[in-house]
């Protein structure tokens, strides 16, 4: 046994160590989730509305108003971001501006959520007093989101080789008729792959939502676009607060399994989506 | 007609760009704007230790040191623990294993943070409790470790996939050469991928510096640096927490909330600095031989 040799199992058996430790981790945390959710989740759980602060009753309306909250985060930064996507890589040619624009835009991705969260209520609810409102929730977290979306929109749009354009602009068409029949098919592809990404973070935001758009309590579903509604990850964080009462701890894990769940399809649907506009590529 | 479309398309498109671009400069310019009452009334007492909004104090040091520490402690634990797994899945794991492996740490990447706060004062907390023999669970260092579980997943994915980048060539010119196994991940694959494993810590590392929820969670919520100040089984606060637990409650207007604000402020820039030099390191890769 020369030292080489020893140094040598010795890091490999560190490396191998390591990973059963974050293997260890992985089965824990997700073993955790899956356990004690599903011995608080039942039909009326999920159908009934919360009662006595969430440590009896269901969890619909926290359901209905993260969806709520989600389907109109995407309708607000799903246009926004294709016309942003479409402009970088059509129009902007100058790597100037090119490389502000991407600076701009991509480090919006690094802000940390609560930040969103305290501009939405410098911005929103005081100084434009829209006061607590599910709609300001949205708001924030389309911005939040927006970067995904440009980003996955922009490869996609800038994957099609210039043959393309330069054969439908030698059929005479006009630089934007170019654009809405053979780029924007695609650039929508690479948006919606990327909203559902986005969307799976999204949903399981909490700080930037709990000072604008959410409510803790007594909360239905709102008929304006000024009320604040109730939401999943913002419930856990009330029912964590009292944990002390065994019923509510077992509320808040019933509450994440329903959250994991929803994070998962939607990361699972943005990846079949990838996969299959990678099949039918061109 | 198909003019007009045309002219509106394109004002459609460049208004999105406007848009997207401006966002942050909105959110940093109303920060900026709102922690000025804090810089003009507080000035350079901002920079001291006591913290106590009734008596007019507002030293945001502890929150600045309870951000350092935990995130440092959560580096500490993650970036050699992440390195080594990543070295495993990408250099022995059988490659049937590694994309499902992959699949799976991404999905523990994408659990909302409030899910990790959740099992901290669930487990965590109690755990450390009874090892050390302590009043509370919720401390500093219960924060640093929650926060080593949550970055782990990204440091794993992302320097797995720079080793797996690097061409076979160049493991078959080391192995040719007789190294062991452990020379040629030392002397050949690191120092190809360390551009990008640095880019893996900073991306990290921003991460655990806005990471809320969870910390909020189990860190305690005491305004104070502990004594000694490396004492980590007592209760802290970062910038985080403070601005989690206590913006919803301070009026809007008062001189309390502009020196919340401008935690925030300090917390955003640096998290930008962070950002811009991640995104500079990306750009500049050595060339690779194929």
């Amino acid at each position: 046994m020369n030292s080489r040799k020893i140094i040598n199992g010795l890091f490999m058996n560190a490396t191998r160590l390591a990973f059963i430790f974050c293997a260890v981790v992985l089965v824990f945390l997700f073993g955790t989730i899956i356990w004690k959710g599903s011995a608080a989740i039942s039909i009326e759980f999920l159908t009934q509305p919360t009662e006595s602060f969430g440590a009896s009753g269901g969890i619909v309306y926290q359901i209905t108003g993260s969806i709520l909250m989600i389907i109109t985060t995407a309708l607000i930064t799903f246009p926004i971001a294709l016309g942003t996507a479409i402009y970088r890589s059509e129009y902007l040619k100058n790597p100037r501006a090119q490389n502000i624009a991407d600076t701009l835009i991509f480090s919006l991705n690094g802000i940390p959520s609560v930040i969103f969260g305290i501009f939405g209520l410098i911005f929103f609810v005081n100084i434009l007093g829209t006061g607590v409102s599910w709609f300001v929730g949205s708001i924030i977290l389309a911005m939040m989101i927006l970067p995904t979306l440009v980003l996955c929109a922009y490869q996609s749009i800038n994957s099609i080789p210039s043959i393309y354009r330069e054969s439908a602009l030698a059929l005479g068409m006009t630089k934007w008729k170019v654009i809405t029949t053979v780029l924007l098919p695609k650039g929508v592809n690479g948006a919606i792959t990327g909203l559902l990404i986005g969307i799976a973070r999204a949903i399981g935001e909490t700080a930037p939502i709990m000072f604008i758009a959410t409510a803790f309590s007594g909360v239905q579903f709102p008929s304006t676009l000024l009320q604040p509604v109730s939401a999943l990850p913002t419930h856990i964080l009330s029912l964590a607060q009292q944990a002390t009462n065994p019923a509510a701890l077992q509320n808040a894990w019933g509450t994440s399994l329903v959250l994991v769940f929803l994070v998962i399809l939607f990361s699972l649907s943005g990846l079949l989506v990838r996969l299959r506009f990678k099949k039918n590529n061109i | 007609m198909s003019k007009s479309t045309a002219k509106i398309g394109k004002s459609y498109v460049l208004a999105s760009t406007i848009i997207s671009a401006l966002i942050i400069v909105l959110v940093f310019i109303i920060l900026v704007a709102n922690s000025w009452q804090a810089v003009t009334e507080v000035g350079w007492n901002l920079f001291s230790l006591r913290w106590n909004a009734p008596s007019d104090e507002f030293g945001i040091l502890s929150m600045c040191f309870g951000t350092a520490i935990v995130t440092l402690i959560a580096l500490v634990l993650a970036v050699p623990l992440g390195i080594l797994t990543a070295i495993f899945t990408s250099e022995m794991l059988p490659s049937k294993l590694r994309i499902p492996v992959k699949s799976l740490l991404e999905l523990l990447a994408g659990i909302p943070s409030i899910i990790y706060g959740l099992i901290g004062i669930a487990f965590f907390a109690i755990w450390l409790q009874g090892f050390f023999q302590l009043q509370s669970g919720r401390t500093i260092l219960t924060a640093g470790f929650l926060l080593a579980i949550m970055i782990l997943p990204t440091i794993i994915t992302l320097v797995d996939d720079a080793l797996h980048n690097i061409p076979k060539q160049y493991h078959e010119a080391s192995l040719g050469l007789g190294l062991y196994k452990y020379e040629i991940i030392k002397n050949t694959l690191l120092p190809i991928a360390k551009a990008d494993i640095y880019g893996a810590i900073l991306l990290a590392f921003g991460r655990a510096l806005g990471e809320t929820m969870a910390v909020m969670l189990v860190i305690g919520s005491i305004d104070k640096i502990p004594s000694p100040f490396f004492d980590v089984l007592s209760p802290g606060q970062t910038i985080t927490s403070k601005l989690g637990r206590e913006i919803a409650e301070t009026s809007f207007g008062s001189v309390h909330f502009s020196a919340m604000i401008f935690m925030g402020l300090l917390l955003f820039s640096l998290v930008l600095v962070i950002t811009l030099i991640a995104q500079r390191a990306n750009k500049k890769r050595i060339r690779l031989y194929e």
